[in-house]
């Protein structure tokens, strides 16, 4: 009965190719899931919708991981898809194997038309090469901000989210003092605390600027303003100011605050919809990481993920893919992303168009541009483009393991650090040497 | 193994012919071309590698992190595997008396087997979880006492339980139909003789489980080595600081995540000889002590 | 046989209970998420309690995950496993047991070693072979000079094909080559008593007829023992098909659309955690592996033949 009723599903599905056999396809896999892998399945079947040529095939992968380890899984059996959604810390390798196709090579050999220049700098330098050809099309972007609760703010007397880490303190102090139980919900996080922190102190995080002038690269973030700003994290939780927050101790930092327990959160600006989503019980707002003071303020850099076309395909397939990604591009469909989730606008025209038409200035979306004042704060210099690190997961979980073990006591943050370096240091190095002689394009 | 009866024929190859077929095409090829990235640096994305002997071993080896890593791997499967079959064999016994009500407790003993592994991370989260979970309740009494993400033991525990939990209906049930296989005219026989009914389990029962409680240690403990990944991930994330990074989380993250093919397949590699290694001493030492027949 | 044991059956109910609610607790947690709110699943402490939106969050869940071909597709492959391991299983243990051929122990432990390294770990092979199952024979005949010598012999050039992506088959097989069944039965067939086996050859009997007409009845309970359990292992698989089916509307399985609203952790920032509809989904999704549980009872008779000596 059952195998009977799936044969005329096969059937049926059969019919509905042959009607569609026209059409060119692609197959596009992807990584986010939940309500932002639905977004992804919707601008596919708006882009099939739209025009009448090509029709992309799109398979959630279940996590960035996931969709990379599979795309290779099926890339060394000749069977991968067009399109890949990966991560930045996943993308090394792919762009030592040199099996993609540049995106500005790309549309420029399928006479797809997309502006280049009106990408934001800091996105652009992001995913471009040397020769500022882009790599792979930015698409879902972020950067890092922190989450304040207004209400416990106006309770402790602070009027103004600081905008340094001793104007942060003294605010965790005056919140403590005004009887709230947790001041900071801290999670561990190397993008925001290491990586992100180095950029908008214009440190640097690895020699070669932060890897992309080699592959001998050495870690340096055991050298620099970091330290001191993890021994003052370390602080801030051994006197109450701040508390770990984490799903192994219970609450994530976002639940946390989202619950009114916790008056400071740090996060992606993609959380600012998924806070909005869980509707606080409480007056809330956004800002920029701070930075200490004396130093200049620089640029964040870009999270997230973007789109690679891998190598491989027909010139038809290549075609189809061009055409959506141009698709995505569009005003209509970024702005379709951001009404959707917590994301920003990737080029400037887009983003002046939608300051213009009063988008930042209604619920829900009330300040989440200032992700794009935090990205665009200064021009990337050669220590604020990002970084290009083989390995990056890796050397990302050493940081967080020591990190973990000096805030609980078992060593001192220095130490913990200089301990992730070395071990970071070993993964890079074994990197190189997997991929010797070559360098990133 | 026992004596055989009937002489070798072409009904042999026939019977174990598909068998080996699929194992040969579907696992020891692949595996032994996943194997040999262990001597090699493998470039992921398939550019070639360059053959390095045995420096993956010994790097993984002289690392004093992988050590900690083998320890809680094998505490982790010795404990999940002495809980669960404790709790199974005694929940089968007394579930094979059939009183009142048996077909219920059946069905639900066997019930966390079908829970998908989702779905098992969350449901302990909200177990173990020291904010919120039933665990909490001994916050409560004794503030901060409970914390996952300071106290390796606590972490240590909580992934054996949910581990354990996960293993009990799947040792149970092989349990149940092996008890239930017990002709009942032994049982009645031994009544006759007025054995008590502890007695009888203790004495006529257990033995005769003895080689259902062989395949079940073997196939416990290889599980819990190779099959953890899931509860690690969803409940500690092989934290803190590193205290529930069992061998093959390790293997998962290192070749999964941050595509290191090569230094997971060493890893792999060494994972599989220490089961193999405890495998064969269950063989050559428990099972001596399996009655067959 | 009545026997009168008031304080035992006291005790048995006792443990029962016992081990009964430290089973739940945890089923019973993934059921309350279920009932209530966005909110109210991610709020602290802990809903002990169900709430009142079970029925909108099975719909929600429902209509999300469009399940309805996926538990064909999900039930068409269990099924096939089930079917697939427990005669490979069968068959090959009994030659493993009850024949006598040099090699026997080392095919044994062939069979018994991949159980040893997940499927995790040799993944990425692994969907090589699946992408051409036939890949393995092509190499060897390569690398060997066969295909050479049929190509200058006959002048057919040997290029071997089978696909199992998007199929029933990629989905079944690999899922059946691995050990376990074989070892339970040859745990089983190691305690069939030699007088049984006497008897069958005094009768007459050849090896086949043993194994269909004495050995298979015997072992009902193992079969539905392990119908059960590899029912609900080929039901609950996830890896695997996130894999090999990219034409999810077509092969899609249940539990990969279920992960698909389990929010991804890794993933930094956005993403909301909707539990409340992932568990709906779960609660879903768990009703076939617990209806396939019920109707197996039937099968876990008492032993009826005496094998006692």
């Amino acid at each position: 009965m059952t195998f009977k009723l799936a044969t005329t599903a096969m059937v049926l599905l059969a019919t509905a190719q042959i009607a569609q056999a026209d059409k060119i396809k692609f197959e596009y896999w992807y990584g986010l899931t939940g309500d932002l892998g639905a977004v992804v399945a919707e601008t596919c079947n708006r882009f099939n919708a739209a025009q009448a040529d090509y029709e992309a095939v799109c398979v959630g992968q279940d996590g960035y991981e996931k969709a990379v380890q599979n795309t290779i899984a099926a890339f060394r059996a000749g069977k991968h898809p067009t399109l890949l959604q990966s991560f930045d810390a996943g993308t090394a390798d792919l762009m030592l194997s040199g099996e993609f196709y540049p995106v500005t090579q790309l549309m420029a050999d399928t006479g797809v038309t997309v502006d280049w220049a009106d990408y934001f700098p800091g996105i652009a330098n992001y995913y471009s090469s040397s020769k500022g050809e882009f790599f792979s099309m930015p698409w879902n972007s972020s950067t890092p901000v922190y989450y304040f609760n207004k209400d416990m703010f106006a309770k402790a007397g602070i009027t103004e989210a600081p905008l340094t880490w001793e104007g942060m303190e003294a605010a965790l102090v005056k919140v403590k003092e005004s009887g709230a139980a947790c001041g900071l919900a801290y999670a561990p996080s190397s993008w925001i605390d290491m990586e992100q922190f180095s950029m908008a102190h214009n440190v640097p995080v690895a020699s070669n600027n932060n890897g992309y002038d080699g592959l001998d690269t050495e870690l340096l973030y055991n050298t620099t303003l970091h330290v001191k700003h993890m021994e003052n994290i370390k602080r801030w939780i051994d006197g109450g100011f701040a508390t770990i927050r984490t799903q192994a101790a219970g609450k994530t930092a976002r639940d946390s605050f989202v619950e009114g327990e916790c008056a400071v959160f740090f996060s992606s600006i993609a959380d600012h919809n998924t806070v909005h989503k869980l509707k606080p019980a409480f007056a809330w707002d956004v800002q920029m990481i701070p930075t200490y003071e004396g130093v200049e303020r620089h640029n964040t850099v870009v999270g997230g993920a973007s789109l690679w076309v891998l190598s491989g395909k027909t010139p038809e397939e290549y075609k189809a893919a061009a055409t959506y990604l141009a698709f995505l591009a569009t005003k209509e469909e970024q702005q379709f992303l951001l009404e959707n989730t917590g994301y920003i606008p990737v080029t400037k025209s887009t983003y002046d168009a939608l300051l213009a038409e009063g988008f930042y200035a209604k619920e829900p979306f009330i300040n989440r541009d200032l992700a794009m004042k935090s990205l665009t704060f200064t021009e990337p210099g050669p220590l604020t483009r990002g970084i290009r690190l083989g390995g990056m997961i890796q050397v990302r979980s050493e940081w967080t393991s020591e990190v973990e073990a000096a805030l609980a006591g078992q060593k001192p943050m220095k130490e913990a650090l200089d301990t992730a370096v070395s071990r970071g240091n070993e993964i890079l190095a074994r990197f190189a040497q997997t991929y010797a002689g070559k360098s990133f394009p | 193994m026992r004596r055989a009866y009937f002489k070798f024929s072409w009904i042999v190859a026939a019977l174990l012919a598909p068998q080996l077929l699929i194992i040969f095409v579907f696992f020891y090829w692949p595996s032994a071309q996943a194997l040999y990235w262990a001597f090699t640096l493998e470039q992921p994305w398939g550019g070639g590698n360059t053959w390095v002997g045995f420096d993956n071993f010994k790097k993984v080896l002289s690392d004093p992190y992988y050590w900690g890593s083998v320890r809680v791997s094998v505490i982790y499967a010795l404990a999940t595997t002495v809980l669960a079959m404790t709790m199974a064999l005694t929940l089968a016994v007394f579930v094979d008396r059939q009183l009142a009500g048996y077909r219920a407790y059946r069905v639900a003993i066997i019930w966390p087997y079908a829970v998908a592994a989702p779905a098992v991370g969350l449901a302990f989260q909200f177990v173990f979880n020291p904010g919120a979970g039933i665990f909490s309740y001994i916050n409560s009494v004794a503030p901060g006492w409970w914390d996952l993400s300071k106290y390796p033991w606590q972490a240590v525990t909580a992934i054996v339980i949910a581990g354990a939990w996960k293993q009990v209906a799947y040792s149970f049930i092989f349990f149940l139909a092996a008890l239930q296989s017990i002709p009942r005219s032994l049982t009645e026989a031994a009544a006759m003789d007025g054995a008590r009914p502890l007695r009888r389990m203790i004495d006529l029962q257990l033995p005769l489980l003895t080689p259902t409680f062989f395949f079940l240690l073997v196939i416990n403990i290889t599980d819990s080595f190779t099959d953890s990944f899931g509860i690690v991930d969803t409940l500690t994330g092989g934290g803190p600081f590193r205290a529930t990074d069992l061998m093959v989380y390790k293997i998962y993250t290192d070749g999964f995540r941050s595509l290191d093919y090569s230094g997971a397949a060493a890893q792999s590699i060494i994972l599989m000889l220490l089961v193999m290694a405890l495998t064969f001493v269950q063989f050559r030492y428990v099972e001596r002590r399996v009655h067959y027949t | 046989m009545i026997e009168r044991t008031p304080l035992l059956n006291i005790l048995t109910h006792v443990i029962l209970i016992f081990g009964l609610v430290i089973i739940l607790v945890p089923i019973w947690l993934a059921f309350v998420a279920a009932t209530h709110t966005l909110q109210a699943v991610n709020a602290a402490p802990v809903e002990l309690w169900p709430g009142d939106q079970l029925w909108l969050n099975l719909k929600e869940a429902w209509v999300l995950s469009d399940f309805g071909q996926k538990f064909v597709n999900t039930l068409i492959v269990a099924i096939g496993v089930v079917v697939g391991k427990i005669t490979l299983a069968c068959i090959t243990a009994f030659a493993l047991v009850f024949f006598n051929f040099r090699g026997r122990m080392l095919i044994f432990w062939m069979i018994f070693i991949t159980l040893m390294l997940p499927l995790e770990v040799r993944i990425v092979p692994t969907y090589a072979v699946a992408a051409n199952a036939l890949s393995p024979f092509q190499t060897i005949m390569d690398a060997t000079g066969i295909s050479w010598l049929i190509n200058a012999i006959s002048g057919i050039e040997v290029s071997l094909e089978w696909n199992l992506l998007n199929s029933y088959t990629g989905l079944i097989l690999p899922l059946v080559a691995t050990a376990t069944g074989t070892f339970l039965y040859r745990q089983f067939f190691l305690t069939i008593p030699d007088e049984l086996v006497e008897a069958a050859r005094m009768d007459g009997a050849g090896p086949l007829r043993f194994l269909w007409d004495v050995l298979i009845p015997l072992s009902k309970t193992n079969i539905a023992a392990l119908a059960t359990i590899m029912f609900v292992y080929a039901w609950n698989q996830y890896l695997w098909p996130l894999l090999v089916v990219t034409d999810r509307a077509a092969y899609g399985m249940v539990v990969v659309q279920l992960s698909d609203l389990v929010p991804d952790q890794q993933t930094t920032g956005g993403g909301t955690p909707t539990w409340h509809l992932a568990m709906a989904a779960t609660l879903v999704v768990m009703l076939p592996p617990i209806a396939i549980v019920i109707l197996m009872q039937r099968w876990f008779v008492r032993g009826l033949i005496n094998t006692d000596k």
